[in-house]
């Protein structure tokens, strides 16, 4: 039970991540990987594996939503962007994660 | 589950390599990246691709959920399972068959009394808007009589009075008409109908017109209207039959209209004719019409009861004579059409339900065996990791698939079961009986199909998801019978069993109920008597001389044939539901008004009737061919009536009179007494019977009685032969033997017998399996402990004895609760007996007996197979 939630927290938090990048412009996976390391200062890493699973599940959410074209060297990659509900869902995740981050700083500060 | 949701599952299985290759494709491209990336940074190409694979060792696993993330587990998990379902059940073809001629039959029958039951009880009827149809009936309640046909002038108070209705109009029944001058002629069922009738149906002619109020009166009434159907046979479906003049009953009449194909009005009816009747030629005291009505918008059917009951009582008030303790009922059309039947029918439902409930307990418990069975595959699968609701949802599709397959099968059984049903139907379907397959069928079989497959497949489901992984992979398959499991199956067979007793008391009932209603004395002798039924029209035979001349010859003629012992005619066939009622005044007892006067059932016959149909003379003579209109007008009662006014004397020389006692009509002189006769049901006779001679009472419709000394039916040429030569325009129809008129007379107790008795029968049958199967699961699963019983001591009889008793006390147990179940449940089919109490003991115990009896030898086979244990074997048996 435990690390089932643990899990489900862990993959909420990276799909956030996500819908944040993808909220200034369609990306491609590699690069959505790049840009999570270089953002976070390198503090957080993301691996392939975790990665397009989570990619495929918001698309099949229908939160994003994919499309093939060309990208920098010349070869065809799939390109992600935000769907108006992801743009809605990305609102709601953010505040909700703000609430419990200032929530639990509040209680590291304090306690 | 949303429906876009669907879609995309269903994509994602449809198109899977689609995107299998897609997402090869993605990841293809990361690589390449990671690579590129991995040269800037100052690796060889070779490293470059090592490090980039290295950091992409999950790349399998993650195509896998990204697979999971599509959606397509759901789907091609349930494919799976099917596919699997499909194996395992095709592997084990005998359980399979069983299950699924088993569920067949259930379902077979079911969808073929629902058919039965659409076809009365739920199919709108053929006109527009027919739910707001309604019929109205004359009332007599102080004389005990709670539907009658109605009068002509009662009618048009009605139709004047009323604000409930749109329109009222009125017909007199269904008549046969016959269509001649064009070769051979042939008969046609038609009625006479008020004009605005077509309207209140809401049908339209599809040539020409309906008929005018101006048409709808004597003399300007030479008017016919055709149906398709008629149109179509007898004139080619040529549209210059318009305006065309054509003999109908030997009179001519302008055609102005042809209705739609398929109308038909009332019953079987196809051509119209208007009614054109004065308040003068049909009065108060003629009873006789029939009628519909629309009600207006809004109005309910209680509304225009209450508004009738006023004006019915108006109209009372107006004419006490006439009218005197007469009522209107008003009812909506399909309950008038399909009162009768409702009764039977949802009995019938209820009767083939349990059949199938009894069938899926059945299944049930053959499942459970064979989840028993299958222990072992399951724990493993268990082990393996399946999940509880995988291995769940693997049996219940099992029997879903089963479930499906039975329902398919039973579908088309039911389609010849309802063949066979209507065949059970005398004579042609009324107009408004349609017992094609509709949505309403269809979704009913596959509804009842699919609850079948979840009851039947949720007791094993949920037996086998409660397996204790190591209880069963330890037992090493010796099995203890597993005490769970046996308790469920025993309840599984206590159940059928009792359903059964349920069923079989309904059908021991209603079989009882049927031999005494066939044994029952109708007052003649039916064997060896032919009826064949015809008309004179007014129009040709416009005198009382003729009709009697005509008959007299007739007569006279077939009792000349050889094979004829006697012939004669008469105005009703009894038990054939042409009945004739008329009020009787007694002399010597007191006048009373016409409300309370009682009705006889009288009818007309030549000489020689009761001879001819075996109704025996009791006291005085037979009519001759001396009583004629310038002798004494003359009559013959039936011992009832003469039981009544005589008790103790000769009523011979009384005389009676017929009609409204104002009328004053002339009296009748009583010359003979007959035994009594049932003229209206087999059921009953309410009422007592007179007989007027044909040639004082000359009617044009009569029917030929011949008894002949061998087959009857061999007769019908001879006869038609001499009718011909007598007047070769005069169609000769309904030819029956008396026998098949008794029986006609019948069909609905005998369809009930059967079907009671082959539903039973069914349920019995699947019961004794159930009880069979559970005891021989028994021994087989207890060898081992019968074995150490009688190696410390027990002997064959003992185990015998153990094994039946558990059978028996089932069986006790079912037996028990099905007749507290029959008592409680006969009861709802009391108004279906006749002569039969609903909780006759005889039938009770009669029955018990049986099944008792019968799921005793049910027991003895595994009984004795379980005596005959060898405990060296047993016990060495592992």
């Amino acid at each position: 039970m435990t690390k089932q939630k643990a899990d489900l927290y862990k993959q909420g938090t990276l799909e956030l991540l996500i819908l944040r990048l993808l909220s200034s412009g369609s990306l491609n996976g590699w690069d959505i990987m790049q840009r999570i390391q270089i953002v976070s200062g390198e503090v957080l890493t993301v691996t392939a594996g975790a990665l397009y699973p989570a990619l495929h599940r918001l698309e099949a959410r229908g939160l994003i939503s994919a499309l093939w074209k060309p990208s920098e060297n010349n070869r065809k990659a799939k390109f992600y962007g935000l769907t108006p509900r992801g743009r809605k869902q990305l609102e709601t995740q953010r505040k909700e994660w703000e609430r419990f981050s200032d929530a639990v700083a509040l209680i590291l500060r304090d306690a | 589950m949303s429906f876009s949701d669907l879609w995309r599952r269903w994509r994602a299985l449809t198109r899977k390599d689609q995107l299998d290759h897609d997402l090869d494709e993605e990841l293809q491209f990361h690589l390449e990246r990671d690579i590129e990336q991995n040269i800037k940074t100052g690796m060889s190409p070779q490293e470059a691709r090592y490090a980039a694979l290295k950091s992409f060792d999950r790349v399998d696993q993650s195509k896998e959920e990204c697979r999971d993330a599509r959606g397509v587990g759901f789907l091609e998990n349930i494919l799976r399972d099917v596919s699997y379902s499909l194996r395992v059940l095709l592997k084990s073809y005998a359980f399979t068959i069983v299950v699924i001629l088993t569920l067949a039959l259930g379902i077979g029958a079911n969808t073929a009394i629902f058919s039965f039951a659409n076809g009365i009880l739920l199919r709108p009827l053929p006109y527009p808007q027919s739910e707001r149809l309604a019929v109205l009936e004359e009332t007599a309640l102080k004389r005990g009589v709670d539907s009658m046909s109605i009068s002509y002038p009662n009618f048009l108070d009605w139709r004047e009075q009323n604000t409930v209705f749109q329109d009222i109009g009125c017909y007199y029944g269904t008549n046969r008409f016959s269509l001649s001058g064009a070769g051979e002629p042939v008969e046609v069922r038609g009625s006479r109908i008020t004009h605005g009738l077509l309207e209140i149906l809401r049908v339209s002619p599809i040539l020409g017109r309906t008929f005018t109020a101006n048409e709808d009166r004597p003399d300007e009434d030479a008017v016919v209207i055709l149906g398709y159907d008629m149109w179509q046979r007898n004139f080619a479906g040529s549209p210059n039959v318009l305006g065309q003049k054509i003999m109908i009953s030997n009179r001519p009449r302008t055609v102005i209209g042809v209705m739609p194909r398929g109308f038909r009005f009332p019953e079987i009816s196809e051509l119209w004719v208007p009614l054109a009747l004065t308040p003068q030629m049909f009065t108060r005291t003629d009873h006789g019409l029939s009628s519909i009505a629309r009600l207006k918008d809004g109005v309910t059917i209680a509304q225009a009861q209450s508004e009738l009951d006023a004006i019915a009582l108006r109209v009372e008030q107006q004419n006490p004579v006439t009218n005197e303790g007469l009522g209107v009922k008003v009812t909506s059309m399909r309950d008038n059409l399909a009162g009768d039947y409702r009764e039977g029918l949802l009995i019938l439902l209820g009767v083939v339900g349990c059949v199938l409930l009894v069938a899926c307990v059945n299944v049930a418990n053959l499942m459970i065996a064979r989840a028993t069975a299958r222990q072992k595959e399951f724990a493993l699968r268990t082990a393996l990791g399946a999940g509880r609701w995988r291995i769940v949802r693997q049996v219940l599709i099992e029997s879903l698939l089963l479930a499906i397959v039975g329902g398919v099968l039973g579908f088309v059984l039911s389609l010849w079961a309802l063949r066979l049903l209507l065949k059970a139907i005398p004579g042609q379907l009324p107009f408004w009986m349609n017992f094609s397959i509709d949505l309403r069928v269809l979704g009913f079989t596959i509804g009842i199909t699919l609850l079948t497959g979840l009851i039947f497949g949720a007791a094993p489901a949920l037996q086998t998801s409660r397996v204790d992984l190591n209880d069963t992979l330890k037992e090493g398959g010796r099995g203890t019978g597993g005490g769970g499991r046996g308790r469920s199956r025993s309840l599984l067979v206590v159940t059928e069993i009792a359903l059964s007793l349920v069923l079989l008391v309904g059908a021991g009932l209603m079989i009882q109920s049927f031999l005494r209603l066939r044994r029952v004395n109708v007052g003649l002798e039916p064997h060896n008597v032919l009826t064949s039924v015809c008309i004179l029209p007014n129009a040709k035979y416009t005198k009382g001389e003729q009709r009697a001349a005509f008959f007299k010859q007739l007569v006279e003629r077939v009792r000349n044939l050889p094979g004829v012992q006697a012939a004669s005619a008469t105005a009703t066939v009894p038990l054939s539901g042409g009945n004739w009622g008329r009020s009787i005044t007694v002399e010597g007892y007191p006048v009373l008004s016409v409300g309370t006067a009682p009705i006889i059932q009288h009818t007309v016959v030549t000489p020689d009737y009761f001879r001819t149909m075996g109704i025996p003379l009791l006291a005085g003579r037979d009519f001759n061919d001396s009583d004629t209109t310038g002798s004494q007008l003359v009559t013959i009662v039936d011992e009832r009536l003469a039981r009544q006014y005589w008790p103790n004397e000769s009523p011979i020389g009384r005389r009676v009179r017929f009609g409204p006692p104002e009328d004053n009509e002339p009296w009748h002189t009583i010359v003979g007494v007959v035994g009594a006769v049932r003229h209206q049901r087999m059921q009953e006779e309410t009422r007592q019977s007179v007989y007027m001679a044909h040639q004082q009472i000359p009617v044009g419709g009569m029917s030929l009685v011949t008894r002949t000394t061998s087959d009857p039916k061999e007769l019908t040429p001879a006869i038609r032969r001499e009718v011909a030569q007598l007047d070769s325009d005069l169609p000769v129809s309904r030819v029956a033997t008396m026998e098949e008129v008794i029986a006609e007379s019948i069909w609905q107790p005998r369809l009930y017998a059967t079907l009671f008795a082959v539903f039973a029968g069914g349920a019995l049958l699947l019961a004794l399996i159930g009880i069979y199967g559970v005891m021989a699961f028994l021994v087989q699963t207890r060898t081992h402990e019968i074995g150490v019983r009688m190696a410390l001591g027990a002997t064959a009889r003992d185990v015998f004895k153990l094994i039946v008793g558990r059978g028996m006390k089932l069986t006790v147990i079912g037996v028990v609760i099905g007749i507290a179940g029959a008592v409680a449940l006969t009861r709802l089919m009391h108004s279906l007996l006749f002569n039969t109490s609903a909780t006759d003991p005889i039938v009770f115990i009669l029955i018990s007996l049986l099944l008792s009896v019968a799921a005793f030898l049910a027991c003895y086979l595994p009984a004795r197979r379980a005596a005959k244990v060898d405990p060296l074997i047993a016990l060495r048996y592992e």
